[in-house]
């Protein structure tokens, strides 16, 4: 069944922007605003650009052996156990992935919309409409994501239209003020949260696309799209709030959305202007879950991954629920040992798997040459 | 009748023995016609179903009998020649075929000293005449509806579409009641697997009774466990041929003025006959209206909660203001409020649906003014709390598919509960979850939220929008997939200059 679905250019590109946008929109404003101060949306433009180049390295990876997900290429190029054994660090990646992601979810409802309904409803809900969203699969997925996008769309422009006229230019100067190294470092923050994670794409690009041709240039297009989002979104909210409030904000996307006022009669819509994020947060979590749910289904050698999806589900969901014990935690964690972490599994060992892959393929056509 | 009896049993010399044989087999029914007449040397049989078929016709019939130099060798080619006279006949070997004969309408001839007879048709019952469609009203295009009877509902489509690529196949459905259904579609623009599929669906049903097209929807649809239909029915023939001219097939069944259309999509509930009998762009307008009361018949009261219980700061301070004074003396939660006022309000059109036609008028009496005006005096609940509940009931009655409608009834209920819990988060998971649903669906293999998902850009000049003729050059393409170029790009002709 995996291999048979087939979702399209323009369903993939989507898709690639919603991961791309994912928490990303909501939380990154914060982390860059921190570190790079009144620059931070010139931190995400850089970013953004390391990320287009990393992208060009899984596209790469994705082509040695277009017909294979990444497990199927790591078994094919490490052989079956180290292969297996190289998958688990994905695996695990991608499994607190989906746990953290849901927290983060949680963790907004519950500290910013609705003080007094406890994190485990609402992982629990969102949770099971992931669990619902995988085992329809992922062809429904694609389709999902391309009616939610004109939806997407109208939010966000309506967002970022009614709050343009609280900018105040003043507050992102003086611009190139921050050294390299500030920038740098929230430039890998970016990096961590938006562009590293694209690894699960990997699951399935290019083997579940209807064309070969083409797919690269449509996994650009949805980093290039999704990153532009984020790098609007830094940019008003360094602009609106301020570099200083943003950081110290933990969602300043939302602190942004209040700002919302149309006609002095629509006001406070930032709820609305939520939806946005929820489909988003959605698609990064069942990317995140369809990683590790059809890594595990494929360790485990299993055809078809969706008598998994429930019992996994449960597992991810419980696990978000422990994950962080606290915000301070959560945000200590992610500024300190994420990094290095994200940059490990995401960076270094695909660049390894990169140099193993093209070493393999060269050995596998010599003997075909000379035939 | 007992399915298992042996049926096929071939009809016997005598004429006495088969003469008592029917009797028997038909359990002696009065209305079984069975009159003895003399056939020139010979004695013969006239039997037929009083009422079903047409007395006038059989009764010229026995008039002419053949004279008595027939010689008994010749008397059955006499006969076949006079049944010619009545209109198609077929020569019968068999009990099973007089049966079938006699019980649709058919007159059955048998000869004493042969074992062969004549059925002859005669079918002349009673039937409705052609009237106004009740549940698909236009203000401009045809007035005629189908009706019961399945002859008359395949000539009402061929009238429409005179083409010798419009083909008809009928078999029988149902192992007790026989009931005839008919496939028509257009041979050259159908897609060939769907014509295959709708015949595979159809021969698997094993059903002993189908008495509405409703029996054969559910047995033929693609997925029984969603709220959504994914057959839809007309009982129109314009709407029907323009669906057949699409490439989509129709299946009529004898008995019920509603014809099913295969496949559908998400979007045929919200285009109406009349929408390409106007002016494209109010059209267009219209079917935007439609997508709107979608959203507020399923999101409507749902938002409401949500909005009241848990993100009061949405409202403008005046609107709140005067939202919270008439709510103060509500003793409900917005929630139980909506709940109440929507489950009183599916009363009443139940109600107003199965009631006798002149209680009607009472039903709407006792609606509007006790449940509306009397519970908002009485503060059971609040004003603006029964504004919401009309305004979605409203905005269902816009949605053109009845059966989407009903569905969309349903599910609000569900929406609603999830908003009185989360609040706008609880919608817009419901929302995700729902439109995650209809994309996993297919009709007859034709993914049902295209073309929206799957985008096919050629498709999207009917669906929001509502092109004019001369832009609607092509055919849905996941339906017709073979044909479907429909017209050449044609500008409308104009003045010369």
């Amino acid at each position: 069944m995996i291999n048979s679905t087939k979702i399209s250019l323009r369903q993939f590109t989507i898709l690639t922007m919603f991961y791309t946008i994912g928490t990303t929109i909501l939380v990154i404003p914060s982390s860059l605003a921190a570190d790079a101060k009144q620059n931070a949306w010139l931190a995400a433009a850089v970013g953004w650009l390391i990320g287009l180049l990393i992208v060009y390295l899984y596209i790469s990876l994705g082509k040695l052996f277009p017909e294979l997900t990444l497990f199927g290429f790591l078994e094919r190029t490490l052989g079956k156990w180290f292969g297996k054994l190289v998958s688990l660090a994905f695996i695990f990646f991608f499994f607190t992935g989906a746990a953290s992601v849901l927290y983060y979810m949680g963790n907004f409802m519950t500290t910013q919309v609705m003080p007094e309904t406890p994190l485990g409803a609402f992982v629990l809900l969102f949770g099971g409409l992931v669990v619902m969203g995988l085992r329809l699969g992922l062809e429904v997925l694609a389709r999902t994501s391309e009616i939610l996008f004109p939806w997407f769309l109208i939010l966000f422009t309506v967002s970022t239209l009614f709050v343009s006229p609280e900018i105040d230019l003043e507050k992102i100067k003086p611009i190139l003020d921050v050294g390299m190294k500030p920038t740098l470092k929230a430039a890998l923050s970016f990096l961590g949260t938006a562009s590293l994670p694209l690894v699960a794409f990997l699951m399935f690009f290019p083997a579940n696309l209807n064309h070969t041709k083409g797919a690269g240039k449509a996994f650009f297009v949805g980093t290039l799209l999704g990153g532009i989002a984020i790098i609007i979104v830094t940019f008003m909210s360094i602009s609106v709030l301020g570099a200083d409030f943003t950081a110290r904000n933990m969602y300043p996307s939302y602190a942004l959305a209040k700002k919302i006022n149309i006609a002095n009669f629509i006001q406070r819509v930032e709820i609305l202007m939520a939806g946005m994020w929820f489909m988003s947060i959605f698609f990064k979590t069942t990317f995140y879950a369809y990683g590790f749910i059809t890594g595990i289904a494929q360790l485990c050698g299993c055809k078809d991954y969706r008598p998994l999806v429930l019992p996994c589900g449960m597992i991810f969901i419980s696990y978000s629920m422990i994950i962080y014990p606290n915000v301070v935690y959560m945000m200590d964690f992610d500024s300190t040992v994420y990094i290095p972490y994200v940059i490990t599994v995401c960076l270094l060992l695909p660049l390894l798997l990169y140099a193993t892959g093209l070493m393999r393929k060269r050995m596998e056509q010599k003997p075909s040459a000379s035939e | 009748m007992d399915n298992n009896m042996p049926q096929a049993e071939p009809i016997k010399v005598k004429l006495q023995p088969n003469i008592d044989k029917i009797r028997k087999d038909l359990g002696n029914s009065d209305d079984i016609v069975i009159r003895e007449i003399a056939f020139g040397v010979a004695r013969a049989a006239i039997i037929y179903t009083d009422g079903l078929a047409d007395k006038k016709m059989i009764t010229d019939f026995i008039l002419e009998t053949p004279d008595q130099t027939t010689e008994r060798d010749n008397l059955l080619e006499a006969l076949k020649e006079l049944a010619q006279k009545l209109g198609d006949y077929k020569e019968i070997t068999n009990f099973q075929e007089i049966y079938s004969s006699i019980l649709s309408g058919g007159t059955v001839l048998l000869l004493d000293g042969c074992s062969r007879g004549v059925s002859a048709s005669t079918q002349g019952w009673k039937d409705r005449s052609i009237s106004e469609p009740i549940s698909q009203v236009v203000v401009r295009g045809p007035q005629e509806g189908f009706t019961e009877t399945l002859r008359t509902n395949t000539s009402m489509i061929r009238r429409k579409i005179k083409n010798p690529n419009l083909w008809v196949e009928t078999r029988q459905i149902g192992k007790v009641t026989k009931t005839d259904v008919a496939i028509m579609y257009i041979n050259g623009i159908v897609n060939g697997k769907v014509v295959k599929e709708v015949r595979k669906r159809l021969d698997k049903i094993n059903i002993d009774g189908i008495l509405e097209s409703g029996y054969i929807e559910e047995l033929i649809q693609d997925e029984t466990y969603s709220p959504f239909p994914t057959v839809n029915n007309s009982e129109r023939p314009d709407s029907v041929a323009a669906a057949l001219l699409e490439g989509r097939v129709a299946i009529l069944v004898d008995g019920t003025p509603f014809v099913l259309i295969v496949p559908t999509l998400f979007i045929s509930f919200f285009q109406t006959a009349e929408d390409y009998y106007q002016r494209a762009d109010i059209s267009t307008l219209l079917r935007m209206i439609r997508f709107i009361s979608l959203f507020i018949a399923m999101v409507g009261p749902a938002l409401y909660i949500g909005i009241t219980t848990f993100h009061q700061e949405l409202l403008p301070t005046q609107l709140l203001i005067s939202l919270a004074a008439q709510r103060e003396g509500v003793p409900f939660p917005a929630f139980i409020e909506a709940l109440l006022m929507e489950i009183t309000f599916e009363i009443l059109r139940e109600a107003g649906i199965r009631m006798p036609r002149p209680i009607g008028q009472a039903v709407s009496i006792v609606g509007t003014l006790v449940i509306g005006q009397a519970a908002v005096e009485a503060g059971i609940v609040s004003a603006s709390m029964v504004i919401v509940v009309a305004i979605t009931a409203i905005s269902s009655f816009v949605i053109t598919g009845y059966s989407m409608a009903i569905s969309v009834r349903m599910l609000r209920f569900v929406i609603m509960g999830l908003a009185a819990a989360f609040g706008v988060f609880g919608i817009v998971v419901a929302l995700i979850a729902l439109v995650m649903h209809l994309c996993s669906l297919r009709s007859f293999g034709v993914p049902y939220m295209s073309p929206f998902a799957p985008f096919i850009p050629d498709d999207h000049k009917d669906t929001i929008f509502r092109l004019p003729h001369w832009a609607m050059t092509s055919r849905p393409r996941l339906i017709s997939q073979r044909n479907i170029i429909r017209e050449q790009m044609s500008r409308p002709a104009k003045p010369q200059k």
